[in-house]
């Protein structure tokens, strides 16, 4: 940083200032920015990316926000969780012979008053949550925090002064969360006790729709107001998982007076900052955002490139693991390893090819106990993502599992189902008992049908659904084959031990996962020879059993790119393909 | 002086209990016209000039005067007429009659759609100028003897020196004026109206998803001052604004008092006002986003014609609403907006209704001459389901349909055609139906046990709220006029099972219930699929056994079409090439050929329904003999499956129509007749294929003596080829084993084939 007026981490501000003047005095006139960018980016870029400042740039979350301080840089990551539409501001305007921005800022500092100089601009709003189900394992570069706040700890003190004036109450509803995020190692058990709580909690947000709970930030939860400048819409969808680097600011919007507001509230105006009080949902004036893809959670610093050799070791590792797990039951370990690789590759006629969801038969009440829970821990140590849901009559009458817009506060409320993409979503059925289900149950038992076949989750628009597609791995544990979820794979499981999962070493976790979130987007082909000879088999297949639909001939290409993929290819090869045929005889033979 | 308006303190006698109206403690800081003349691009701004708007009064009183419509009337003159008769009260100005207007002033056009709020204003002027006298009598409402005491009064109470004093115009009023947008083009989405349109008039469309009550909006506050007796006015533009409280005239400013305002409401003016929200239709949300709204201010005679649920087009004037008060301080200078309605528009989703869009018309036309339509536009249908050509073709004519009759005896003939599609699980029969729902512009679908309590016909409920009893109509009445698809037809609960009869002949559901006898018009055509009724096929069972419905409700559907799984290597082979090529290639593979845009299909079928064909007289006695000879037939086999009645000639003369509308012919001809004839006979077949191996004739022989008895019968010779496959394929042999037979037979000299067109010359002998 070579005599930089400004900091960027501190004043971000600055930048945008100071660009935005040079921008002007070289002649420019402000009317030429309409919906465009004057030059602010580019410095931002190069000291994110170019001179590595990313890492400096805190992480909002639940515990850094009681010391960030307002107007510096900051970074989000989460989940476009609903869109609030557009947001005219006045972004540039002259003050006296002098041109301003107001850009990348909540308010300006411009006096009241008019003068015909201006521009008038517009800004979309997210509002993005952190990624549903998200292990806390995956609450990465913890360092830069740490960093952070050890230089800022003088800072600190002052903040929290300034911060208690208007969030004290605030502030104790967030401490707890804090001290448990001090001490969350690598430990499950401590997963184990902040996730059911999480869970709870957003089916309770699910189940009433009351304008609190919506954004009710509970503990270790925190929503942000992202507003994003001069972007292509199609570049931010919902459901999508960004990192978005902003401007913060917090509570510069006064907090409301009940009394204003209901003078007005017998209209149908809804106040943004009524919705989300600023002390409870952050603002982000978002400068810079990337996407984020499954392994930008991963800690994997040192990017390996390993060999298809090695590849075959972690593969055989991971497999070893599973199968302990699974109480020594190889053939399930396979299928499940295949599953937990499984994505949507392509959509073609409203099918979902590549994904592979798999219903695990034969667990009871007991089996459940054991296996279950040790199988939750397994995907929950390997995937960052993951859900699960306890099927029960009552769940399935009561929990509102889709999206659904409510038209009171204009808000599309959550639902359980509303899961970013690459999501894991385990089901356990094992509860389930005789019932009625009532209306809700059955749209719900539906959506879940649709969510299993289609990959898709209607969203409830009230006057219109609207599919949106997802990509969501789908596992079912339950006695019988579920009939209620039809899983591409019926596998019975046969556990012949009970091993307990031993706690194995941290490397070898952050191999599978680096391997998990990675071999899964290989590309995959067959060759003119090797499609002969599928062609084939699938004709005999189908010949043998007439019950045959398309749907399984292409499942049984899906193992097949998913078995070659597992070892790190991306060509299938007569050998992998014999795999899948005698999986699949094994897993037949299990179900006669 | 004091008690100048004796007769104003008699009418408040009957004041409205609540106005309703609430007054904000702070006025808003700027005035909205001004906001937005800052708001506005500055090219607009240079155009029109700061204050050149009495130049412009004078155009747009040109334009109301001498605007002649189509025909020669001077239309907005009447309408001032209706105006000043009291008969109506919105006048609306159409910006396409602008654009038509012979002097027209391109300039002064895009002023008005640049800045149509002050030029709403501009209009009214212009309007007040050229107002005639009523030619009608009418009755004399309050408001009108206040404007006679006022102008009585007018000399000696006003003193000119204070504008609050001068009667505004506005009071004077009793119209509403309106500008309307063009309604060329496609309208706007809400995502697509950015900042750059504040101020302009746009159009939109979308879907109502909230309305607020009427509500009355001030809009001339006139208040008496008890100090000086004189009537103040205040003009209100905003939702909110600030009363006055200090008297402004001469007398009591002179007087040094502050004067003691009292605010008249009987006197003041309100308009009606209704808020709504708007939201972005599903079809043009892009894909991974979420719907936008949009605030939409309704007034005056606007007011209450939308609900919740509509689809509807405005048109209207995009405006900043600016924050007032703390808000304002708290937001800086961010605004919110809305779309104040200048025109509303419900959607019509009736084939009768459809409007062709300019290309359109022209690419029916060629598509029209094309002769191959009929295949195209079946093909068209689902085009990613592999085959199934016939009964693509049968749902096509479903589209189409026939005309309804209605005899001079009031019988009522339907015109609508039923298609009953029965299968094996997975044949994609659910696909199918949906498909045609999304081509038809107004469908339904539904399975047969119905999600909601109200069923496929309609129920009688009670309403929660107000106890009282609701009729609230079924699947089938609210696809009205269009096609309902039932998914799981067999599995129909019984009392809907009953009631379909009915809907499905007449056209009607009749509801006797809980004191409410009425019928509702359920004139709709019904696309059913069933599955069989062991789940599967079973072939060694009558086809009467595998269709779980009784024959009362069979002979209804014009079609019944069965669709088996049966194995078939070609078949599989196909399947299984189609599965590896989407796993390898993440797409369908070509269709080899392309299959039309729903949109063109919909808009050519909409043009064919137009259509309503009739039967010639020639051709009269050749459907006759048709539909006898399947008569015999039919009495001839000692094991008839099917019931052959007055319905079938129906379902015939309904085919034929349907088949005449695609080819945009007036009337039936008699390759119409020959086509219906064939796919009822396909149909029948797909039901019983398996019978004619046991009728003892060979293929090859059996199409010899078709062919034979066709020519005996007509007594000719010679027989084209088109027309022998079309009799052969009717009695359900394949064109392959027609050439098979056709040579050998004229192997054994019994006929002789042209070597080109394969007509067929039989020897005479």
């Amino acid at each position: 940083m070579v005599g930089l007026p400004y900091d960027f981490l501190v004043n971000p501000l600055g930048a945008v200032r100071s660009t935005f003047e040079k921008a002007i005095s070289s002649g420019s006139n402000p009317a030429s920015f309409d919906g465009k960018d004057w030059g602010a980016l580019e410095p931002f870029q190069h000291f994110l990316f170019d001179q590595n400042g990313l890492s400096k740039v805190p992480i909002l979350n639940a515990s850094s926000v009681k010391w960030v301080q307002p107007n510096t840089l900051v970074r989000f990551r989460g989940m476009i969780q609903d869109m609030l539409g557009n947001e005219f501001y006045v972004g540039a305007y002259k003050d006296g012979s002098t041109w301003k921005t107001t850009k990348f800022m909540d308010s300006s500092q411009c006096p009241a008053g008019f003068s015909p100089d201006m521009r008038i601009w517009e800004r979309r709003l997210l509002y993005c949550v952190p990624v549903p189900g998200q292990n806390s394992w995956t609450e990465s570069s913890r360092l830069g925090e740490m960093n952070h706040s050890a230089e800022g700890t003088s800072e600190n003190r002052q903040k929290r002064c300034r911060m208690d004036e208007n969030a004290a109450d605030h502030m104790d509803l967030l401490a707890p969360s804090d001290e448990l995020q001090n001490y969350s190692g690598g430990k499950k058990l401590k997963d184990e006790q902040l996730s059911p709580g999480l869970q709870s909690q957003n089916i309770s947000t699910v189940a009433t729709s009351s304008l609190s709970t919506v954004c009710n930030a509970s503990r270790g939860f925190l929503p942000c107001l992202v507003k994003i400048y001069d972007t292509e819409e199609s570049e931010l969808k919902l459901n999508d998982v960004f990192e978005f680097i902003g401007v913060i600011t917090l509570g510069t919007e006064h907090k409301v007076d009940k009394d204003d507001y209901d003078e007005f509230s017998n209209g149908l105006s809804e106040d943004l900052s009524f919705q989300f009080p600023p002390d409870m949902v952050p603002r982000l004036h978002c400068v810079i955002h990337r996407k984020l893809a499954v392994h930008d959670f991963l800690h994997t610093y040192h990017v390996l490139e390993p060999t298809t050799h090695q590849i075959k070791e972690i593969r055989t590792a991971l497999l070893n693991h599973l199968t302990v797990a699974l109480g020594n039951d190889g053939v399930a370990a396979h299928f499940l390893l295949l599953h937990l690789l499984s994505k949507v590759h392509a959509r073609v006629d409203s099918m979902a090819v590549g994904k592979l969801s798999l219903n695990l038969t034969g667990f009871n009440r007991e089996s459940m106990s054991i296996f279950g829970n040790q199988l939750r821990l397994t995907v929950k140590s390997l995937l960052p993502f993951t859900e699960y849901i306890p099927l029960t009559v009552e769940y399935l009458n009561t929990a509102s599992l889709a999206p659904k817009k409510d038209y009171e506060i204009n808000r599309l409320v959550p639902g359980v189902l509303q899961l970013a993409e690459g999501s894991h979503l385990m089901i356990d059925e094992t509860q389930l008992e005789v019932g009625t289900l009532s209306s809700l149950g059955v749209e719900n038992a539906r959506l879940l049908k649709n969510l299993m076949e289609l990959q898709k989750v209607e969203y409830d628009f009230k006057y219109y659904k609207m599919d949106m597609t997802t990509d969501v791995q789908l596992l079912i544990l339950s006695e019988g084959k579920s009939n209620i979820l039809p899983a591409d794979l019926v596998v019975p499981f046969q556990p012949s031990s009970v091993g307990s999962s031993a706690i194995t070493d941290m490397d070898a976790l952050e191999a599978w996962r680096w391997y998990l979130s990675n071999v899964r987007s290989l590309p995959h082909s067959i060759e003119t020879e090797m499609q002969q000879v599928v062609e084939n088999d699938l004709v005999a297949a189908k010949q043998a059993d007439r019950n045959l639909g398309s749907q399984d001939l292409s499942r049984l290409l899906t193992i097949g790119r998913l078995i070659s993929a597992s070892y790190g290819e991306t060509c299938l090869s007569l050998e992998h393909w014999q795999m899948v045929k005698e999986l699949e005889r094994l897993r037949r033979e299990r179900l006669r | 002086m004091i008690l100048t308006f004796p007769p104003k303190q008699h009418f408040l006698y009957h004041l409205p209990p609540n106005p309703l109206l609430s007054f904000a403690s702070s006025e808003s800081p700027f005035s909205l016209s001004l906001l937005l003349r800052l708001l506005l691009p500055m090219s607009a701004m240079k155009d029109s000039g700061p204050l050149d708007f009495s130049a412009e009064r004078v155009l747009a009183k040109e334009f109301l005067a001498n605007f002649a419509d189509a025909n020669g009337e001077a239309k907005y003159l009447n309408i001032l007429q209706e105006v000043a008769n009291r008969r109506v009260r919105a006048i609306q100005i159409d910006l396409e009659d602008v654009f038509n207007y012979k002097d027209l002033d391109e300039d002064f056009l895009r002023r008005i759609t640049e800045n149509t709020r002050r030029y709403i204003g501009i209009f009214a002027d212009a309007i007040d100028e050229l107002m005639p006298e009523p030619t009608e009598a009418f009755i004399d409402d309050d408001h009108d003897i206040l404007m006679t005491q006022r102008s009585d009064d007018g000399p000696d109470t006003v003193d000119n020196t204070d504008p609050r004093q001068k009667m505004p115009p506005e009071i004077k009023r009793y119209f509403e004026v309106y500008i309307r947008a063009s309604s060329k083009g496609r309208p706007f989405t809400i995502r697509e109206v950015k900042a750059s349109y504040i101020g302009q008039l746009v159009r939109i469309s979308g879907i109502v998803t909230r309305c607020s009550d009427v509500k009355p909006l001030m809009q001339v506050a006139v208040y008496t001052c008890e100090d000086c007796g004189f009537e103040i006015y205040q003009e209100v533009t905003a939702r909110v604004f600030m009363p006055l409280f200090e008297c402004p005239s001469q007398r009591c400013r002179t007087n040094q008092t502050k004067g003691n305002l009292i605010l008249q409401l009987r006197a003041s003016k309100f308009l009606k006002f209704q808020e709504a929200k708007l939201q972005e239709l599903a079809e043009h949300v892009p894909k991974g986003h979420i719907p936008r709204t949009m605030t939409v201010h309704l007034r005056g005679e606007l007011t209450r014609k939308v609900a919740p649920g509509d689809v509807v087009e405005l048109s209207g004037i995009f405006l900043p609403i600016p924050y007032t008060g703390f808000r304002a301080m708290r937001a800086g200078l961010v605004a919110d907006t809305f779309l104040e309605a200048m025109s509303v528009t419900h959607f019509k989703k009736k084939y009768e209704e459809y409007e062709l869009r300019g290309d359109e018309e022209e690419l029916i036309a060629r598509l029209a001459e094309d002769g191959d339509i009929y295949n195209k536009l079946a093909r068209s249908l689902a085009p990613e389901i592999f085959g199934h050509e016939d009964i693509k073709k049968a749902l096509l004519l479903l589209l189409v349909g026939a005309p309804h009759r209605k005899l001079k005896d009031g019988m009522k003939i339907r015109g609508d055609l039923h298609i009953c599609l029965m299968g094996d699980p997975g044949v994609a029969k659910s696909q199918l139906l949906k498909h045609i729902i999304n081509v038809a512009p107004r469908g339904v679908y539904t399975t047969g046990k119905g999600s909601s309590g109200v069923g496929l016909t309609a129920a009688v409920q009670k309403d929660p709220v107000t106890n009282e009893m609701v009729l609230e109509g079924g699947a089938l009445v609210l696809a009205d006029m269009g096609i309902c698809a039932i998914d799981e037809f067999d599995k129909m609960e019984e009392s809907d099972r009953t009631a379909i009869h009915e809907v499905m002949e007449q056209q009607t559901v009749s509801i006797a219930k809980a004191g409410i006898t009425t019928s509702l018009n359920a004139r709709t055509a019904v696309l059913a699929a069933a599955n069989p009724a062991w789940g599967r096929y079973d072939l060694r069972r009558t086809p009467a056994e595998n269709i779980n419905l009784p024959p009362a409700l069979l002979s209804r559907f014009d079609l019944l079409w069965l669709i088996l799984d049966r194995a078939d290597m070609d078949n599989d082979l196909e399947m299984a090439r189609h599965v590896v090529y989407v796993h390898q290639n993440r797409e369908s593979p070509a269709l080899g050929f392309t299959p039309l845009e729903s949109s063109v299909l919909r808009a050519y079928i909409s043009a064919a329904r137009r259509l309503s064909p009739y039967v010639p007289k020639d051709l009269e006695e050749y459907i006759a003999s048709a539909y006898s000879s399947i008569r015999q037939e039919e009495a001839k086999s000692n094991t008839p499956h099917s019931y052959t009645t007055v319905r079938t000639l129906l379902s015939i003369l309904r085919i034929s129509a349907a088949l005449a509308r695609l080819r945009f012919s007036e009337t039936v001809a008699q390759s119409d007749v020959d086509e219906a004839l064939r796919l009822m006979q396909m149909s029948k077949f797909s039901l019983y294929s398996d019978d004619r191996q046991k009728s003892g004739l060979d293929a090859i022989s059996d199409i010899y003596s078709i062919l034979r008895d066709e020519a005996a019968r007509t007594n000719k010779m010679d027989v084209s080829y088109a027309h022998a496959l079309n009799w052969i394929s009717r009695k359900g042999y394949s064109e392959a084993q027609l050439k098979e037979c056709l040579e050998e037979y004229a192997a054994l000299n019994v006929w002789q084939i042209h070597p080109h067109t394969f007509d067929i010359r039989f020897i005479d002998v």
